[in-house]
């Protein structure tokens, strides 16, 4: 070091570094995207800037480049190989990207930050997790980065939410959400807003309670908090057995993140399953906010109206999926909906200003329920203790659908599974997973598609099938593409008029959880998925 | 911590005095902590009625979701059979023990924080449903099994060296599974085929014609082994049609074309082979 500062040179370039260092904090929009920048969603086509691409949850690009005639010519540019693997889960991030560089988180708490046009690293960082991981050690997975300014967010296995210094992955500070050694863990991608950071946690198969926080995204102080699971005398409880023992461990986990309304300042988040999973009689009710989506105000974390799909789940069936924003004509008038495609094999759709349920259908062959009742509630011909229903995975999961605006289709993929459920007391104890039964699984019924639904009938518009339950997710485009992955490792993009088959490619690992993402980089349409241990960008040839 | 489980019942019943390695090994336990679960190579709870009943409660509550009630696995998340870990793999006691302990670093196989007790009752009842393969094979004459493997079996099946490789390799089949299950596959293999070993038969837009076993299949493609042994790739948009098959390839051997006795000379030949 000394004699590093005895060269000349270094006279001219500090009080450069000096003042770039000066600008590290407070947050400093200028050097990087700020929340108008998050809030434009798309309008910058070199940018992917949050989960979806915008808060909408649509996963609709507006990029033109690869259309339905030239797709036939993409073909791989480079394969970034992560070194970490999963199995029996997926890599299951999405990208950012941010001029030219990728923020990529991976398995195990590992992430990076690549270079665009060329897959190589900028930098790598690795968590130096505990070794008595709870559930965070049954899905060392995570979903990716939020991004502010100069700074990324992550949450961890071991249930903490870091700020990197995006520029060398410097931890900036590191909050703890929640004790992991009672169960809980963190694997989602955190949403990003105006001066918070909210996140949610996973563990519904521990003795957990969930729920959603907001962080301040320069210092990591804890804004609010929503509890997921009511505790004894609020507004739920008395869907609940009156026993502060069972509320505090009634479940509800928060781990795929939500949608946000920046008009109606509302976030929308998905709810997972009542704890124990599958043994009911623990906890007489509809179990709220199990199983539900909940619309929250963004300043407070108040909830201002909930929609239960699965009450009193029975089925390990978790409403953890991207709520999905639009602008919609219903019945001749505009109309501000969010719809969800649901583990229990229905899809819906409703008003997201007041939370008043349009339509819901079932877009499988589940014979859980056929319909809802007058109240929205669904008439339950068999709860799985009688054969075949889906299975715990569901018929859809938390791998992402997309929505072409225009066509109004709502494309998701969709799992047809055959289980039986066997419920059983559970020996309940901290930190020990705490299912409550078992199912069984006929292995030999199983398989998948991806399903174009008409939103406003729920009707299927096209589909195309799949030799094995999947769980790929979706992208679309405004050239009228669809880009999704499946269980035999295959990407392949669609047209989004029919469904037909127009490209495909082998990526060697089945694409697990993961939906594609799409920007430009010098005048060049990027599509990127990710892929058992590896991330591969795809480009027509120059 | 774990005072409320109801295994700690069944874990004090079973540090009476009945069975004394079983004591023993529970007061190493206690003096020597948890470095006994590296020492032990034995599980001291095999075959422990108990300790079997105990496992399979452990094993619902926390392995069941992933390798089945009936521990035989789910092949779509990857959960291996656990009947065949020690037939298949070889794995000892000990062996089980640890990947319980430490889970499998990479994969969703999480760590337990099982006591060693409990570890050691789960494995006692992985055990307890493990594919002993063949239990008391009736007498048999491996010689003369030899020469009827080479005249039923061997135009698809390979065995210490010998035959083709259209079906299962058989060298170590004795002891995967059950002698009841080898003679139903023989009487009767259409009952049940097992993956990779399905059939089907393919039009292909030329007319050509294929029948062969789907070794592996996505949305476009079948990758084969045809009705001669040779391994292909087919691409399905040229194909005419896709027939399923219910059966399987191999024929049914009927008591009169194969009788029992030559069956199991056929099953001594198998199991004591690779000693010829």
């Amino acid at each position: 070091m000394r004699k590093l500062l005895e060269k000349k040179w270094l006279d001219k370039v500090w009080p450069a570094l000096l003042a770039s260092a000066a600008v590290v904090s407070p947050l400093s929009a200028q050097d990087g995207p700020s929340y108008e920048d998050i809030l434009a969603g798309f309008s910058n086509p070199e940018r992917w800037l949050t989960y979806s691409g915008d808060y909408s949850g649509k996963r609709h690009s507006p990029l033109q480049q690869i259309t339905p005639e030239n797709v036939s010519g993409l073909r791989p540019v480079w394969t970034f190989q992560t070194g970490t693997t999963t199995r029996g889960r997926g890599f299951e991030t999405t990208p950012l990207a941010d001029d030219g560089v990728l923020y990529v988180t991976g398995s195990n708490n590992n992430a990076w930050a690549i270079d665009a046009h060329t897959g190589r690293t900028f930098w790598r960082y690795r968590r130096n997790l505990p070794n008595d991981l709870t559930y965070g050690a049954s899905a060392p997975v995570n979903r990716g980065f939020g991004m502010l300014g100069d700074r990324l967010f992550m949450v961890t296995l071991d249930a903490h939410l870091l700020a990197f210094d995006r520029r060398n992955g410097d931890i900036l500070w590191d909050v703890e959400l929640a004790d992991y050694r009672v169960g809980y863990a963190a694997t989602l991608a955190p949403l990003v807003l105006d001066g918070k950071v909210i996140v949610g946690i996973s563990g519904g198969e521990y003795r957990t309670r969930g729920f959603i926080d907001a962080y301040d995204p320069v210092s990591g102080e804890q804004l609010w908090r929503f509890n997921t699971i009511p505790g004894p005398g609020e507004p739920g409880s008395e869907t609940w057995p009156d026993d502060p023992e069972v509320l505090a461990a009634g479940g509800g986990g928060t781990w795929m993140n939500g949608s946000f309304d920046p008009e109606l300042n509302l976030i929308y988040w998905g709810v997972g399953n009542p704890n124990p999973d599958y043994y009911g009689d623990a906890r007489p009710g509809d179990n709220l906010y199990s199983n539900s989506l909940v619309a929250l105000d963004a300043d407070t974390g108040e909830l201002r109206w909930h929609y239960q799909f699965t009450p009193h789940d029975l089925n390990d069936w978790d409403s953890n999926h991207m709520p999905v924003l639009a602008e919609v004509n219903w019945q001749g008038q505009p109309r501000q909906v969010v719809m969800v495609g649901n583990r229990n094999g229905f899809f819906y759709v409703l008003d997201r200003v007041t939370g008043e349920l349009l339509l819901g259908t079932p877009f499988t062959a589940t014979s859980w329920a056929r319909e809802l009742d007058a109240d929205g509630r669904p008439i339950v011909l068999n709860d799985g203790s009688q054969g075949c229903v889906p299975d715990p995975w569901g018929s859809t999961n938390f791998m992402p659908p997309t929505f072409v605006p225009g066509q109004d289709l709502f494309i998701l993929t969709a799992r047809e599974t055959c289980a039986t459920y066997v419920p059983e007391k559970p020996a309940d104890a901290p930190g020990q997973s705490n299912f409550g039964g078992t199912v069984l699984i006929d292995a030999e019924q199983g398989s998948g598609a991806l399903r174009a639904l008409d939103i406003h009938t729920g009707d299927l518009v096209w589909e195309f099938s799949y030799p094995s339950p999947t769980f790929g997710g979706v992208l679309s485009t405004a050239s009228g593409l669809v880009f999704a992955g499946d269980h035999e490792g295959n990407f392949m993009a669609f047209d989004s008029k029919d469904g037909r088959n127009l490209w495909h490619y082998q990526t060697g690992s089945r694409i697990w959880g993961a939906a594609a993402m799409t920007f430009m980089l010098d005048q060049r349409q990027l599509v990127l998925i990710p892929s058992g241990t590896t991330l591969t960008a795809f480009a027509l040839p120059d | 911590m774990n005072r409320d489980r109801p295994s700690e019942a069944l874990i004090r019943n079973l540090t009476l005095p009945q069975r004394p390695h079983v004591l023993l090994a529970l007061a190493i336990l206690v003096f020597a902590g948890t470095s006994l679960s590296y020492a032990q190579s034995v599980n001291p709870l095999e075959g422990d009625v108990r300790a079997i009943r105990g496992g399979a409660g452990l094993f619902r509550a926390q392995c069941a979701t992933c390798h089945g009630a009936d521990a035989k696995g789910i092949s779509s998340i990857e959960a291996p059979d656990l009947t065949q870990i020690w037939s298949r793999r070889s794995l000892s006691a000990a062996a089980v023990f640890e990947i319980i302990r430490l889970g499998i670093p990479g994969s969703i196989m999480p760590p337990h924080s099982l006591t060693d007790t409990e570890n050691w009752m789960l494995v006692a009842y992985l055990q307890s449903v493990a594919e002993a393969g063949v239990i008391g094979l009736p007498a048999g004459d491996p010689a003369t099994g030899r020469q009827a493997f080479v005249e039923n079996c061997s135009t698809c099946h390979r065995a210490h060296g010998l035959g083709e490789s259209l079906g299962p390799n058989l060298s170590n089949v004795t002891s995967q599974r059950s002698l009841e299950s080898l003679i139903a596959s023989v009487r009767d293999p259409d009952a049940l085929v097992g993956r990779g070993y399905k059939l089907v038969h393919l039009r292909a837009s030329e007319g050509e014609e294929i029948t062969g076993l789907i070794k592996s299949e996505d949305a476009f493609s079948m990758q084969l082994q045809d009705d001669t042994g040779r391994l292909r790739s087919v691409n399905k948009a040229d194909l005419q049609t896709i027939e399923r098959l219910p059966g399987s390839l191999m024929p049914a051997f009927a008591l009169n074309q194969l009788g029992d006795q030559r069956l199991f000379d056929i099953f001594n030949f198998l199991q004591n082979g690779a000693q010829q």
